[in-house]
């Protein structure tokens, strides 16, 4: 059982690292266009955060991830990513613990599938107010991919410093 | 010595005098320079040469040394003034921009007399996600925007609408982007219309125009504009302009894409229509 301190010290790190990833984006990311789209981190940060931690802590996590996208970006629901963002953690952290243990290619495979959940959930969405455009939105989903995934690596080597400065005793 | 000088002393300096007085007469009498003086000045001649050269050497060693700083100071002086003649150029490009952008909505104020209050703004920040296309604004509640406000660039061409206000900032989603819906004409025919962003077209930066009649006759190049029905947006907004007429997927209805006519990419200032008169 972590101390209270631990635990709040666990958690501000994690918030450090992911305002870190926030500046990146909103600075650097957002303004390039590669392959007719703009790289995207946070489902990548979602992944590898959930793949570290856990179920619970995971699922938490990205659920506050979900809230601060949602209030910083637009989308096509007001919650949208406060919805599928938790579904996002809770599946990459159940990789990490049944097929593959937490770390680069982990975070490659939850990465992938955030991205599949994600943008799927894009276009069920235009689908369900009758602008369905699956073609258009998977071409979406494989470049986008495409063009953040480098940045898996960089993402999973900042969490995996924070994660095992917070869990010396594990 | 002494005694040559005593005994023949006299001579001598009769000698000399006699000398003195025949080279006197002669430098009287002649053109040129005596042959003492002409002889000493041949001798002297290599030396002074020597010396000029030297001092020539020096002078120009000075004077290149201070022409050297004087002309670095002069640079920096000048590239100094460059800079700021750069600048101000960049700032007169600016002001000419805007006042070239200020006379084309003064204009649209004159032509367009329903549409009485406006607010220019500032873009921040251009499309964040793949899935929208989004502006961010520099105008806020503060400035009396509201969501549903429309935006236009100073041609009068419809930029978008505001979808979300804050104190100081406000969003637009564009005119391609897959939340947005019209109510749209076409200006030669008159035939009425629903532009709407379809995700499929919105990465080309297109748009859809539905429900068309179906007899109507629309051409490539065709203007389309805001119809105004409903009372939610000001008529005669320019949308863009017909690219190309296709059957849907059922292959009964036909639909125009629409090419807009503000490039979205390039804009940087726009003007927010806070109110306007219904024009029946």
């Amino acid at each position: 059982m972590r101390s209270r301190n631990e635990t709040i010290f666990k958690w501000t790190l994690y918030f450090a690292a992911t305002a870190l990833c926030s500046f990146v984006q909103s600075f650097l990311l957002q303004r390039l266009s590669l392959w007719g789209v703009i790289p995207f981190v946070y489902p990548v940060v979602a992944a590898v955060v959930a793949s570290y931690e856990g179920p619970v802590p995971g699922t938490i996590y990205t659920l506050v991830l979900g809230v601060f996208c949602d209030l910083l970006l637009p989308g096509p629901l007001p919650c949208f990513y406060t919805l599928i963002f938790p579904v996002v953690g809770l599946c990459a952290s159940l990789i990490s613990q049944g097929l593959l243990s937490a770390g680069f290619v982990c975070s490659l495979a939850s990465s992938a599938l955030a991205f599949l959940l994600t943008d799927g959930f894009h276009c069920l969405v235009l689908w369900a107010s009758g602008k369905g455009a699956w073609a258009a939105g998977g071409w979406v989903l494989v470049r986008e991919f495409c063009v953040t995934a480098p940045l898996v690596l960089p993402v999973t080597l900042l969490f995996q410093a924070v994660f095992r400065r917070t869990h010396l005793d594990d | 010595m002494k005694n040559f000088l005593k005994h023949h002393g006299l001579w001598v300096l009769f000698a000399a005098a006699v000398i003195a007085v025949v080279m006197a007469v002669m430098s009287v009498f002649s053109n040129t320079s005596s042959p003492l003086a002409n002889l000493t000045g041949i001798l002297a001649s290599p030396f002074r040469s020597a010396y000029t050269s030297i001092a020539t050497w020096f002078n120009d060693k000075q004077n290149y040394y201070q022409d050297n700083l004087s002309l670095k100071e002069e640079n920096a002086a000048l590239r100094k003034q460059i800079a700021e003649m750069e600048a101000e150029i960049r700032q007169a490009r600016l002001d000419s921009e805007e006042n070239s952008r200020l006379k084309g909505l003064l204009n649209l104020r004159d032509e367009r007399q329903d549409l009485s209050d406006f607010e220019a703004a500032t873009i921040t920040e251009h499309t964040v996600t793949n899935w929208t296309s989004s502006l961010t604004l520099d105008r806020g509640t503060a400035h009396g925007v509201e969501v549903q406000d429309c935006v236009i660039d100073e041609t009068g061409a419809l930029v978008g609408v505001i979808s979300e206000v804050g104190y100081n900032w406000c969003t637009v989603l564009t005119i391609v982007d897959t939340d947005t819906s019209l109510g749209a004409q076409v200006f030669r025919t008159r035939d009425l219309g629903l532009a709407n962003g379809d995700f499929s077209l919105m990465g080309e930066n297109r748009l859809r125009l539905d429900y068309l009649p179906a007899d109507s006759q629309l051409l490539s190049g065709d203007l389309v504009v805001t119809s105004g029905l409903g009372g939610y947006y000001p008529s005669g907004l320019v949308i863009g302009t017909i690219e190309e007429v296709q059957k849907d997927d059922s292959g009964a209805a036909a639909y125009a894409v629409l090419a807009p006519r503000v490039d979205f990419d390039q804009l940087t200032e726009v003007f927010i229509i806070k109110s306007f008169e219904l024009v029946s």
